[in-house]
């Protein structure tokens, strides 16, 4: 298919922004009589507060009101409250915050608060909670249970509970020694198919394996600031969420206020990776604190506090068991993943197991699984959540039953790799279309894997060379949204979104879609964003690498709403029916005769004297209200164009490999990536040059889940170690590889009327797994059971002192 | 007791008031105390992207504090304000450093240059500017004005660097989407060494 | 525990002479804090765990500043940047050791503001002394890192003393490997100490790692020319290759004559809270050629002695491994 737009590079509207200075970001806007708001966090990581005595801070000069949780409606647990009183659940909770015309004495005054707080028993390590007599976290319980209680006023979250589940001694015992822990245990989420023990029995090669992934946090370099103020019950919100239109509900339900009273402006999102994709809990205290002392307040999450309130990756402490048959193919999966959910959120097992379901296509597997709380910051989805990190934990385990039987662990990875017949989880659901062995055998070609898997053991001095394949998956589409734009009688065509800017471009790449189906030149476009007040539709959330695909979907769908109304007028105007013409060069003219035409800005003039449907004044019924909302401030302004999409059929799997050569050194455990090469199956490329800094930035997050980044938690105190970016262990430049390399497949999704889907998980799937797969295969095989794999577990194992740190299977303590 | 009922007890009912405290860079003057005896004067004069600009500057204030809050360059982003991630980066006599570590009164008598102190006087985007929007190169863009300080600094020194200098030279700036390579690009392109 | 973020209101001095600061210096005492690059003064005034009355400020003293040839060897001003140590011509050529120590600290932007004063005087960079725990270090009565809970992967294996925070400094083991002599200056007069002595453990004073006293002022790091132009390998082993602080790192200086090693000056740095000679070592491969053998032979003898943490027993073959490579480079 031929494009003039679809997979051509193109200069996103906000960059230049982004390279002068120029672009805004929450803590950039500023507003005439402005405070500044601090935070008191909990020094404690489990506790209730007993008293308050603020009296001190209040009489300071310069210090403007307070806000307490008492302001606030209260969410039940596990929703994690904006600010904390009866449930401390984490160490650096909110307890309060305190507006004064300068941070600094907003900190002056926080120093003169007193609180009176009440201790109880924390836990870190999941384990210690679910053993017999462990404490809890919260105090009804250590799991999320799921029930239809609606949220509570003013809340976002529902449907969750906290409850109890506990194990034998002896069971925890044997799981923290990497074993089953045996048939007595209850678990929280179980599933099977297939004929589990008859497939095993005829594996060849089996494996069994424990493996810990931890809570890497999210650390965008933008914390969660925001600034608000309140004018005649409005309330004007400058924050900063991945995603935007999607956010406006849940944010106005937060602050008690109908989503009509709400302007939110994001134009700039300083990354988020999973951490902003729904409004959170600190910017009801923003809100509510504005409206308290009716002055704008901007409150400034620092460093530190982005660490505690921003989220984390959720941990993951597994058993994997898995078989190969002497052919080659999967046999029979069975997994056991219990999951740290920090302080609230969710863990990550049941992503997991999907993940190994799709990836592997066994012929049988059993997914159990516990998603346990700990008093350790509250925990998120995070760029491939569950998958990601399975990635790592999977590609050496099975490399280990790979390299057991004596096949090539390229070859193995294409017999089993899911084509579009291929299924994902329990429900072994269907897929949109798949052509991932196609992907990995076009990377193993790319790198040469022939020829460099040969490199493996290598000796150059101190240093050993290893290689590594990995495989990443992410579902990437999703269905429902409304697209809207706006044909202006100035003939320009204005791409209205509600599609968040977290950096990715996609908020451009996706409109796109619109133009091409218009046949309107890039330079007639307009892109309309980032301000709800600017008539937004309501779009998809910016997470699970879904906006290439959905918001594909939208935009073609308000496209073709265009098309027929330009149509139907020019059939009005000039006679004749809508499907005698056509539309081509910003003009609709009848197919016999292209003379007769209306230019865009005609029609729009004239969709604006016919009102009805072609000007905004009547839209379909089935829209989102936000998007309703729009329409009507934008009718009788030009040729509206709007749709609600409908849905799609099958998970959207957007698939990458990936393959790197490392060169260790065996005396020091640091190692150089020599290449990385990697290959997705994500569709037709719409942005080459966004496609480009997915797979890079994700390599980059790859490097870092596999090989750096830490969540080290105090288990005497609750203390987090690395609230600090420097401790967090962020990849730098000069832990990457200096030149990587990338491709696809570029077949397109069946159900993206372009083919795309997005790729900003799968990514940095691929990567990590790479990773450990290429430090595995430099170290003869060996398996360490822990992710990431720093340079001193490296260097215990070379030195055989596996006593030491490598066997220690624990989560939020490395 | 009831703690909620000892908490109340607490609560003012009358909120401090300050309209004279209320905004732009008034408050800081308004809320300084009196100079204590042998420390800086705190109204100075500093150089910033080629203009003279004076300023109350406290004692203690950073770099990064005073550009932000007192000038209104917001393009130099705080995002750790403790020397870790670079997105605070400016040149201070062409030479880079982090700005959320640099006490303001130390920078008095030199040349302070920041994001918005890069375009030509036509308004022109710089040739650094320009090879980073070619390249594609700022993902979130909050890193990227510390990206381009540095690279602009790097470039005055060493106009055609290789790439493994490039890196060496920008390794102080932390990139959390992971756009390193496309940096590297526009660097490379800035150089004239990609076309 | 609020994550404090701001610089709480203190005085600010900006001498340009020697005599003011120092001055300065006696009058202020404990009130006061010197800063040079300050890239280890912020964080902790930010946080609020540190918190002196003023700043003294003394990067308007230019007689701190540059790298100078003496009688015997070179003299590097106190407040002259990392950046510039590690790029001066006289430096690479004779001193490599140093310049090749001083590129890697931290980062780019901090080796443009961080001085070599600054390098060798930082405080220790245990986790929980720096979140503001009441430990030794801090005047308390215990330490949060040698317990068999603790997170002390980072931590000391040698010569522990309550505290078992390790030295952070990077030019450090190469100052002490190079023989250095710190000039001290204060309103008394100058006293100059050799870099090994001029870094002290715990067990000689808890809270402070180096020798320097209220009112006194490193002023200048004068390197002997005793190893000008020798066989140098300084190799630092971090986690990350930008900002991170070494998990060991190792700085040797070696005058080979005839094939074989006749005097040799090893160092490492973070396996205690000084730099750590390793004299057992040095007299091993006395006489013997800096290769494969020599290495083979002193295997395990850096680390002879070690009384590791629970989570930092790495350190020790990370450290002989660091000997090997320094003898087989």
């Amino acid at each position: 298919m031929t494009y003039k737009l679809i997979g051509k590079n193109f200069t996103p509207p906000d960059i230049e922004g982004k390279v002068t200075g120029d672009a805004r970001y929450a803590e950039d806007f500023r507003k005439e009589g402005m405070v500044f708001a601090r935070l008191l966090t909990s020094p404690l990581p489990a506790g209730r507060i007993v008293s308050i005595d603020y009296s001190e801070a209040l009489a300071m000069e310069g210090v403007v009101g307070i806000l307490t949780t008492e302001d606030l409606p209260q969410p039940a647990a596990p929703a994690n409250p904006s600010l904390a009183s009866e449930e401390i659940t984490y160490l650096g909770q909110p307890i309060l915050a305190i507006a004064a015309v300068t941070e600094q004495i907003a900190e002056n005054a926080l120093e003169k608060i007193r609180i009176e707080f009440e201790r109880r028993p924390f836990v870190v390590d999941p384990l210690d909670t679910l053993v017999e007599g462990g404490p809890n976290p919260y105090p009804k319980g250590n799991t999320l249970v799921r029930n239809a209680v609606a949220a509570a006023a003013g809340t976002t979250q529902s449907g969750t509970d906290v409850a109890e589940i506990k194990w034998p001694r002896d069971a925890i015992n044997a799981f923290r020694a990497g074993r089953d822990p045996g048939p007595s245990v209850p678990w929280g989420n179980e599933w099977e198919f297939g004929e589990l023990e008859a497939e095993f029995a005829q594996c060849t090669s089996i494996v069994e394996e424990p493996f810990v992934t931890i809570g890497q946090s999210h650390h965008a370099l933008e914390s969660r600031t925001g600034m608000a103020y309140w004018e005649n019950g409005r309330c004007f919100f400058y924050g900063s969420l991945q995603s935007h239109t999607i956010g406006i509900a849940p944010l106005a339900g937060m602050l008690g206020i109908d989503a009509a009273n709400l302007v939110f402006i994001n134009e700039n999102t300083g990354g988020g990776f999973g951490g902003k994709i729904f409004p959170y809990p600190i910017m009801a205290v923003t809100g509510h604190l504005a409206r308290k002392i009716n002055r704008p307040v901007q409150l400034r999450i620092t460093r530190e506090e982005e660490f505690y309130i921003g989220h984390a990756r959720a941990g993951m402490q597994g058993w994997l068991k898995l078989g190969l048959k002497a052919d080659g193919k999967v046999g029979a999966v069975d997994m056991i993943v219990i999951g740290d959910a920090g302080s609230g959120g969710g863990a990550s097992g049941p992503g997991a197991a999907n993940f190994v379901s799709l990836m592997l296509q066994p012929d049988a597997m059993r997914f159990r699984g516990v998603s346990l709380y700990t008093n350790t910051a509250p925990r998120a989805a995070q760029r491939g959540p569950g998958e990601n990190e399975m990635a790592t934990a999977l590609s050496p385990i099975l490399d280990k039953a790979i390299r057991q039987a004596g096949f090539d662990p390229v070859q193995v990875r294409i017999q089993n790799a899911p084509d579009s017949s291929g299924t994902i989880g329990p429900q072994r659901g269907a897929l949109t279309g798949s052509w991932f062995p196609q992907a990995i055998a076009q990377g193993a070609e790319m790198f040469n894997w022939e020829e460099r898997k040969q490199l493996s053991g290598r000796r150059n001095g101190t240093k050993v060379t290893g290689v590594g394949v990995g495989m990443g998956y992410h579902s990437a589409g999703a269905s429902g949204y409304d697209g809207l734009l706006r044909i202006g009688t100035d003939g320009k065509l204005y791409l209205h979104t509600g599609v968040g800017n977290l950096g990715t471009y996609s908020y451009a790449a996706v409109v796109r879609a619109a133009a091409e189906v218009l046949k309107v030149d890039w330079e007639n476009c307009e892109i309309v964003r980032g301000d709800s007040s600017l008539h937004l539709p309501f779009s998809t959330f910016q997470a699970g690498s879904n906006t290439m695909f959905t918001e594909v979907r939208t935009n073609n769908v308000a496209a073709l709403d265009a098309v027929r109304k330009l149509k139907q007028i020019a059939a009005t105007d000039l006679g004749g029916e809508a499907d005698e013409f056509d539309i081509d060069g910003e003009r609709v003219f009848r197919i016999s005769n292209p003379s007769q035409a209306l230019t865009y800005a005609q029609a729009a003039q004239r969709a604006v004297e016919l009102g009805g449907e072609y000007s905004g004044e009547t839209y379909p019924e089935d829209l989102n209200p936000v998007t309703s909302r729009s329409v009507q401030a934008l009718a009788g302004t030009g040729l509206i164009g709007v749709a609600k999409d409908p849905r799609h059929t099958g998970t959207v799997p957007s698939m990458t490999v990936g393959f790197m050569e490392i060169e260790l050194d065996t005396l020091t455990g640091k190692y150089e990536i020599v290449d990385y090469a990697c290959v997705a199956d994500c569709g037709t490329i719409i942005h080459p040059m966004g496609f480009s800094q997915s797979m890079r930035g994700g390599g980059v997050w790859g490097v870092g889940l596999a090989g750096y980044e830490r969540l080290v938690y105090d288990t005497q105190n609750g203390l987090p170690a690395n609230v600090g970016l420097y401790q967090a262990k962020i990849p730098t430049y000069l832990d990457v590889p200096l030149v990587t390399r990338h491709g696809a497949t570029e077949v397109p999704d069946p159900q993206s009327p372009v083919g795309s889907r997005g790729v900003g998980e799968p990514s940095q799937g691929c990567a990590c797994a790479a990773l450990a797969s290429a430090i595995s295969d430099a170290l003869g095989g060996h398996h360490f059971a822990r992710a990431p794999i720093t340079a001193d577990m490296i260097i215990n194992q070379v030195a055989q002192l596996d006593h030491f740190n490598t066997g220690n299977l624990k989560t939020n303590t490395f | 007791m009831n703690p909620r009922l000892t908490r109340r007890r607490f609560i003012k009912s009358v909120i401090f008031s300050g309209a004279a405290l209320s905004s732009g860079a008034g408050f800081y003057l308004a809320s300084a105390q009196s100079r204590q005896a042998g420390a800086v004067e705190r109204l100075v004069s500093l150089n910033i992207n080629g203009r003279t600009r004076r300023v109350d500057v406290m004692p203690q204030e950073t770099l990064a504090h005073t550009l932000r809050y007192k000038l209104g360059l917001t393009g130099t982003k705080i995002g750790c304000n403790r020397g870790e991630c670079g997105s605070c980066t400016v040149t201070i006599d062409d030479v880079t450093h982090y700005s959320c570590s640099t006490l303001t009164h130390s920078v008095k008598g030199k040349e302070v240059v920041t994001i918005e102190g890069l375009r030509s006087e036509s308004g022109a985007l710089h040739p650094v500017q320009q090879a980073f929007i070619d390249e594609l190169s700022p993902q979130c863009g909050f890193c990227t004005p510390g990206q381009i300080m540095s690279t602009v600094a790097l470039l005055k020194t060493n106009p055609r660097p290789t790439r493994e200098e490039a890196r060496q030279a920008l390794s102080g700036n932390l990139c959390r989407c992971g756009a390193y390579d496309h940096y590297l690009n526009g660097v490379m392109r800035a150089s004239g060494q990609l076309s | 525990m609020p994550a404090f973020d701001n610089m709480p209101d203190m005085e600010l001095y900006q001498p340009v002479q020697i005599d003011d600061a120092l001055a300065l210096a006696a009058r202020l005492a404990d009130r006061g804090w010197l800063v040079g690059g300050g890239q280890d003064t912020y964080g902790w005034i930010k946080d609020r765990n540190k918190r002196p009355d003023a700043l003294i400020d003394l990067n308007g003293i230019e007689s701190l500043r540059g790298i100078r040839e003496i009688a015997d060897g070179i003299e590097i001003g106190a407040l002259t940047t990392l950046t510039e140590v590690a790029t001066n011509p006289i430096v690479r050529e004779r001193y490599s050791l140093l310049s090749k120590a001083a590129s890697v600290v931290a980062s780019p932007q901090i080796r443009n503001a961080g001085t070599l004063a600054g390098n060798v005087a930082q405080d220790v960079r245990c986790w929980y002394y720096r979140r503001g725990l009441d430990c030794y270090r801090a005047g308390g009565n215990l330490c949060y890192a040698d317990t068999p809970e603790a997170q002390n992967r980072e931590h000391a294996i040698f010569n522990a003393s309550r505290c078992v925070a390790v030295t952070p400094s990077d030019t450090g083991p190469a100052l002490v490997a190079l023989e250095a002599q710190m000039v001290i200056t204060s309103q008394r007069g100058q006293r100059v100490v050799p870099a090994d002595r001029f870094f002290v453990g715990p067990d000689v004073d808890i809270e402070n790692t180096t020798v320097l006293r209220d009112g006194e002022i490193l002023t200048a790091v004068r390197i002997p020319a005793k190893w000008a132009g020798a066989e140098f390998y300084y190799e630092k082993v971090a986690d990350r290759n930008v900002w991170d602080f070494a998990l060991v790192s190792i700085a040797g200086a070696m005058r080979i004559e005839g094939g074989n090693i006749v005097a040799s000056s090893i160092v490492c740095g973070a396996v205690q809270c000084t730099p750590r000679r390793l004299s057992s070592v040095e007299r091993a491969i006395q006489g013997r050629p800096r290769n494969e053998a020599t290495a083979t032979m002193v295997a395990g003898m850096a680390s002879q002695g070690a009384r590791p943490l629970n989570q930092n027993a790495f350190k020790m073959p990370l450290m002989d491994n660091l000997v090997t490579k320094l003898l087989t480079a």
